[in-house]
């Protein structure tokens, strides 16, 4: 009764059940059985996905903050919007709060949610980056409800069919960066899973040090 | 103490941020997390208490938010601010009714049923009222989910504001209303998070306890 929790038994994080040898099966997802939380979603290969996921964010995102997301046109005169410049006017006119608010949830944390994942998914391989593995899941769990890419582009869709008797509304590149990359952000959201992280810094624990030194990647 | 074992009970906690389970040192609310080094609470602290704190502050902050423009479009050297509300009531007189219900869902829809679910659960816990559990957290994971899509209309009015700039011909200003709704979300989303569910099986197993109980002394006494 009173020796060491082992990896077996868990608690549902919601309601405080105590579980034991709770685990659940290769690509299904563990619930708890008294208040249906998902506890722990195991899909295959989970770190690999996230790491290529996560650079490929990465890369769209160059794209969708310097390409234009949509140009505006009312006779000749004509404007179009990038990820920045919106918050710039919001900052301009005194919105700060408003505008850094705006600048957080749709660039910011994003960004910081793909580099977080991508470091952790390729720096996990590595024994000496354990501790600041741990330390960005952390940061990631703390951040993850930021990153609100998803409503930013049902904001466009919105601005888009809500200007479009004033005037001429056209769809540049970028919008289609964009909508990748909030693709790839809400895939990769769904294929990282902490604990294949976890249980791989757990394994080269246990294994003896004089094994492999070097990491193997992901 | 019959019923479902509780983590609690038996000195263990589970770690929000990587779900390790923790054992509590002796007499102690707290600890880190040896693995990911996040703080570890039996239960969060001060969770009713914060989370009634940013429950009321949005209930007030959304009467300035619902009065004062979020917004401004100007063609043509005419046009007057708009609130949330006559937005959404001018989509619809244009025939976008579905760009009016997604707007009317997102900005006053979600804070307003945000405010009424967190509001329920908390009286719920802290008179200690009956509740069904299960309800109980459905309530609470839509609460959790829903908040974010609320700042739909502040990136609307983001892209607009860059977008329609052409002096004297259209522009779009951003109003005063817009900032107390923009902290409306924060401070709802906020709420949300400081809300800890294990509170609700806690009051519920404390009421089932002590009916079990009186129960109990009836058929012995």
């Amino acid at each position: 009764m009173q020796k060491k929790p082992g990896p077996w038994r868990r608690a549902c994080h919601q309601c405080d059940l105590l579980l034991e040898r709770a685990v659940a099966p290769l690509g299904q997802k563990l619930v708890c059985p008294r208040c249906n939380a998902t506890l722990h979603r195991n899909g295959a290969h989970s770190i690999r996905y996230t790491a290529a996921l996560s650079l490929t964010g990465l890369l769209l995102f160059i794209p969708s903050a310097t390409l234009p997301l949509l140009h505006f046109s009312i006779f000749t005169f004509g404007a179009e919007n990038t990820l920045f410049n919106g918050v710039q006017s919001l900052f301009g006119a005194g919105y700060i709060w408003l505008s850094s608010l705006v600048l957080f949830c749709s660039v910011l944390a994003p960004l910081g949610k793909f580099t977080l994942l991508a470091f952790i998914s390729w720096g996990c391989g590595w024994e000496a980056l354990d501790r600041p593995v741990a330390n960005a899941v952390r940061w990631y769990h703390h951040l993850r409800d930021w990153a609100m890419l998803d409503v930013y582009m049902l904001g466009i869709l919105v601005a888009l069919v809500k200007m479009s008797d004033l005037g001429k509304m056209v769809v540049e590149p970028g919008l289609y960066c964009f909508a990748a990359m909030m693709l790839v952000s809400n895939l990769t959201t769904l294929s990282f899973d902490p604990h294949a992280v976890w249980a791989r810094m757990a394994r080269r624990r246990d294994r003896p040090p004089a094994g492999e030194a070097a990491g193997d990647g992901p | 103490m019959t019923g479902p074992p509780k983590a609690r009970e038996s000195g263990l906690t589970s770690c929000l941020c990587c779900h390790q389970l923790v054992r509590m040192p002796q007499g102690e609310e707290s600890c880190r997390c040896p693995r990911c080094g996040a703080r570890v609470h039996t239960r969060q602290v001060g969770s009713l208490t914060l989370t009634w704190a940013f429950v009321i502050t949005g209930a007030f902050l959304l009467v300035p938010a619902n009065i004062l423009p979020v917004m401004t479009v100007i063609y043509l050297g005419a046009g007057e601010p708009s609130t949330i509300v006559s937005g959404v009531m001018q989509l619809y007189d244009t025939g976008l009714w579905g760009i009016a219900l997604i707007v009317f869902v997102a900005s006053i829809a979600v804070p307003v049923m945000k405010l009424v679910g967190l509001v329920l659960l908390l009286v719920q816990i802290q008179f200690r009222l009956p509740l069904i559990p299960l309800q109980a957290m459905q309530l609470y994971r839509v609460v959790s989910a829903i908040g974010r899509w609320s700042l739909l209309d502040l990136f609307m009015i983001s892209i607009l504001v860059a977008l329609v700039d052409m002096g004297a011909i259209a522009e779009v200003a951003a109003g005063p209303g817009s900032t107390a709704f923009a902290t409306v979300v924060v401070v709802t989303m906020l709420a949300a998070r400081f809300f800890d569910p294990r509170l609700i099986w806690d009051a519920y197993d404390a009421r089932r306890g002590r009916k079990g109980a009186v129960e109990g002394a009836v058929r012995n006494g």
